[in-house]
């Protein structure tokens, strides 16, 4: 699980060395982008994966100490951070699309859409692990174990992790 | 729930709103650039630690994590 999520890292690392090559030859065009996105709706999302964070850490300390319900309980509260995280990110989408803005608009949205979009993607099929992992707890012969509950937990907080290094790179520091 | 990631938490939403402050306030220079990258550096290692457990992982993963994020966050700064 380790190595996936260090190849995680480094492929979101490239794609952020390759994003602040282009600003450094841009500053102007990567500045002005920049301003046009909504940087309330970026923080509000990293409170919301940094919740569901802190849920999951706790559903992974409940089931080391047998609290089964307690544990799906924290997994659920989960799932809603990742929910509401899909719901703000949607939104912003639309308002980009409504405003014309698509990754053809420059080099800033190019990386804007596909370094979200594809952070998107791991945020649902994070969401997909939970799910999945949440039912095979709680099934009444269940033989998922501790080292699966960490491995769904491990990929959830790599999800957190690559947003908060996305969040100041597109919404703040340029 | 444990003490330990509730005070993670509660710091976490606390640099969050700091760095959200910062790059409202500040107009943005190497100075500001620093200080976002460097609360958002404390922020991944928080998570990474507290959370994630990483602290219980083989050093070689530690080091790892480490010397991935100090490139990328060198990288970003020599290049802005």
């Amino acid at each position: 699980m380790w190595i996936i999520i260090f190849l995680e890292l480094i492929t979101f690392g490239m794609a952020i060395v390759a994003f602040a090559f282009y600003a450094s030859e841009q500053p102007e065009l990567f500045h002005h982008s920049r301003m046009q996105l909504n940087s309330t709706f970026g923080a509000i999302n990293t409170v919301f994966l940094l919740t569901s964070g802190f849920f999951m850490a706790n559903a992974v300390h409940e089931f080391k100490e047998n609290n089964l319900k307690k544990s799906s309980l924290y997994f659920k509260l989960t799932m809603l951070g990742g929910l509401f995280f899909l719901i703000l990110k949607s939104v912003e989408y639309y308002h980009k699309i409504e405003a014309g803005i698509t990754p053809e608009t420059n080099v800033f949205f190019t990386f804007y859409w596909l370094l979200t979009a594809f952070h998107l993607v791991h945020v649902i099929m994070g969401l997909v692990i939970l799910i999945w992992t949440n039912y095979g707890m709680m099934k009444k012969k269940s033989d998922t174990g501790v080292e699966d509950i960490e491995a769904c937990a491990a990929f959830w907080h790599m999800c957190d992790l690559i947003w908060l290094l996305l969040f100041p790179v597109l919404y703040l520091i340029f | 729930m444990k003490k330990t990631l509730l005070f993670t938490y509660g710091f976490l939403i606390l640099v969050t709103i700091g760095t959200a402050l910062i790059s409202n306030l500040v107009t943005v220079s190497g100075l500001a650039v620093g200080l976002i990258m460097g609360l958002s550096m404390l922020k991944f290692f928080l998570v990474s630690f507290q959370f994630m457990e990483l602290k219980k992982a083989n050093s070689f993963w530690k080091g790892s994590l480490i010397f991935v994020l100090g490139m990328i966050v060198l990288a970003l700064i020599s290049l802005k």
